[in-house]
C-alpha cells in the first residue's frame, strides 16, 4: 500500500516536473506554426518557414530532459528514434541536424539575434526579446 | 548525436587569400560479434558452414567467433563553404576489409532552392531502402538489413544527383533523381566468392530515381535504377548469353511501406532485378514492438532467381541502452534452396550481436 501511494506520488511529482515547452522565434517573424509545422523542422523534413525563409533551428543535446519532453511532446517520438532519423539523414547528405545550443540562456539569445531562428525553451524564461508561437 | 559538435575551424590558405570552412566531423560505427552456431554450408563448392551476413563486402561468419564481418566505423567530415555550397566526405572501414580506410563518399552539394540541392561526386547507389546508409547500423532496427536483399556487388557510384523535397499537403514528398557510373577495378564479392579469380565489374549509363512519401507514421518509398553492365573475368569480357554482345542491361525497381504508430514498426520492402530475361525478386517484412528502451523484432527476408534461391528468418532485439548508442542481439536462420549450382553458402544457423552508435 505504502509502496503504492508512493509510487502514485512520484508519478504525479515527475508530471508536475514537466516544464511547459515554449516554441520561439525572433519577434520580427510572423509566421504560423503548428504543432505538424514544427514537428516538419525537427525531423529533417521541412527546412524553411512557410514564406521560404531558411529556418535555423536549435535544440538541445539528447541527454537534456527538456529535449527528451519536446521530443516526446512535440514529435510523437523518443529521442533515440529522431536520433535514429537524423543519423539516416546525416550521413545520407540529406540533411542538417538543428545546432545543438549549450543551455536555454544561448537559446534565447540566438532566437533573440537572429529572424530565421526558431528554438525552444522552459517557458517561464521567455521575456519580450522573442516571440513564442506556440506552448506545449 | 553530436553530430558536428566536433567542430574544428579550419583555416585554409588558398591561392591568393585565406578561406575559412568550418568543418563538422561526426561519425558511427559498430562493433559486432557472432558464429555460425550450425550450418551445412555448400560440399559442392568445399565450403564449410557459413552464413553470408553482407553479400558486396563478403562478410562471412563461420563457427569460430568473429567480429569482422559487420563491424565497422565511419567518419564524415562536412565542410559549409557558404552560399548553399557543401563538401562532404565520408571515410569507411569495415571489419571484412581489415578495416582499412576509404573514402566511400566524397561530393560536393550546392542547395539550388528550398527544393531542389545538386550533388556531385561519389555516393552510395539508393537501390533499396537501407541501401544509402546501409553502414549506419545504428539508423536501422536489426544488426544488418536482410543479406537476401543487399546482395548486389556494386554499391556505389560517381555521377550527379539531384535531390527534391516538396510538401504535398500533409504529405512530405522527397526524392533523387541521379546518373553516373561504377569501375570497380577488382569486384569483391565476384571475384572472391563467385568467381575465385579477378573479376573487373562496371555499371554504366546508371540511370536512377527515388520517391518517398512521409506522413506521420507512415512512409512509402518507391525506387528504380537501370544501367548497363559489362564484365571482365582475368582480364577477358564476358560475354552475355541473353544479348550476344559484352554489355547486358539491367532494371531495377523496387517499393518500401514502413509504419511507425505507436509503439508497433511494421517495414517491408518488395524489389525486382530484371536480367538476362530473368527476374531477380526480393522481400522483406519485419515487424518489431517498442517496450521502452526494448524492441524485440522478427524478419523474414527472401531471394528468388533462377537457381538461386535462398530466404532468412531472424528473431532479435534491439536495446536503446544510451542516447546516442544501441545493442543488439540476433538470431538468423538461412535455408539455401539453391540448385544448379546458384547455392549460395548453403542453410545455416547464426547468432550476432554487438552495438551500434552515433556522434
Amino acid at each position: 500500500m505504502n509502496k503504492f501511494s508512493g509510487f502514485l506520488l512520484a508519478a504525479v511529482l515527475s508530471m508536475g516536473a514537466q516544464a511547459e515547452i515554449a516554441l520561439i522565434v525572433h519577434p520580427s517573424n510572423n509566421a504560423e506554426l503548428d504543432a505538424d509545422y514544427i514537428q516538419k523542422i525537427y525531423t529533417g523534413k521541412l527546412a524553411s518557414f512557410p514564406d521560404g525563409e531558411s529556418v535555423v533551428a536549435y535544440n538541445f543535446e539528447e541527454s537534456n530532459p527538456l529535449r527528451q519532453q519536446f521530443d516526446e511532446k512535440v514529435l510523437h517520438r523518443q529521442t533515440q528514434q529522431i536520433q535514429a532519423l537524423w543519423a539516416k539523414l546525416v550521413f545520407t547528405g540529406k540533411g542538417t541536424p538543428p545546432t545543438v545550443a549549450a543551455d536555454p540562456a544561448e537559446v534565447m539569445k540566438a532566437v533573440a539575434a537572429d529572424a530565421a531562428a526558431i528554438g525552444y525553451v522552459d517557458a517561464s524564461l521567455v521575456d519580450a526579446s522573442v516571440k513564442v508561437v506556440a506552448k506545449f | 548525436m553530436k553530430f558536428g559538435y566536433l567542430s574544428v575551424l579550419l583555416a585554409a590558405a588558398l591561392c591568393s587569400g585565406t578561406a575559412n570552412a568550418e568543418v563538422n566531423i561526426s561519425g558511427f560505427a559498430s562493433v559486432v560479434g557472432g558464429k555460425v552456431l550450425s550450418g551445412d554450408g555448400v560440399p559442392e563448392f568445399g565450403l564449410g558452414p557459413t552464413f553470408l551476413a553482407n553479400y558486396p563486402i563478403v562478410g562471412v561468419y563461420e563457427k569460430d567467433w568473429t567480429f569482422k564481418p559487420d563491424s565497422k566505423y565511419g567518419l564524415q567530415f562536412s565542410a559549409d563553404l557558404s552560399e548553399g555550397l557543401t563538401a562532404t566526405a565520408q571515410l569507411v572501414g569495415r571489419g571484412a576489409d581489415d578495416y582499412d580506410p576509404a573514402f566511400e563518399w566524397a561530393y560536393l552539394s550546392y542547395e539550388l532552392n528550398d527544393h531542389w540541392t545538386l550533388q556531385a561526386g561519389k555516393k552510395r547507389l539508393p537501390l533499396y531502402y537501407y541501401s544509402d546508409f546501409f553502414d549506419v547500423s545504428y539508423a536501422y532496427l536489426w544488426i544488418r538489413p536482410a543479406a537476401d536483399n543487399y546482395t548486389w556487388q556494386i554499391f556505389n557510384y560517381t555521377g550527379i544527383n539531384a535531390l527534391f523535397n516538396y510538401q504535398l499537403g500533409e504529405w512530405a514528398v522527397s526524392g533523387n533523381l541521379y546518373t553516373g557510373r561504377e569501375d570497380d577495378g577488382k569486384n569483391k564479392l565476384l571475384s572472391d566468392y563467385f568467381f575465385r579469380s579477378p573479376v573487373r565489374e562496371i555499371w554504366e549509363n546508371i540511370v536512377g530515381g527515388v520517391v518517398s512519401f512521409n506522413r506521420d507514421w507512415l512512409d512509402l518509398r518507391l525506387t528504380y535504377m537501370t544501367y548497363e553492365n559489362r564484365r571482365f573475368i582475368d582480364g577477358q569480357p564476358r560475354i552475355w548469353a541473353s544479348t550476344g554482345t559484352d554489355t547486358r542491361r539491367g532494371k531495377f525497381m523496387g517499393f518500401s511501406a514502413n509504419i511507425d504508430y505507436n509503439n508497433w514498426v511494421l517495414l517491408s520492402e518488395l524489389n525486382r532485378l530484371q536480367l538476362d530475361n530473368d527476374n531477380l525478386d526480393t522481400y522483406m517484412v519485419s515487424g518489431g514492438y517498442r517496450i521502452g528502451s526494448w524492441t524485440p523484432f522478427i524478419a523474414y527476408a527472401d531471394f528468388d532467381a533462377t537457381g538461386e534461391v535462398h530466404n532468412t528468418t531472424s528473431v532479435g532485439v534491439r536495446w536503446d541502452f544510451h542516447s546516442s548508442a544501441a545493442f543488439k542481439l540476433q538470431y538468423d536462420s538461412v535455408n539455401d534452396k539453391g540448385y544448379d549450382g546458384g547455392q549460395v553458402a548453403g542453410d545455416s544457423k547464426a547468432l550476432t550481436f554487438g552495438v551500434d552508435l552515433v556522434f
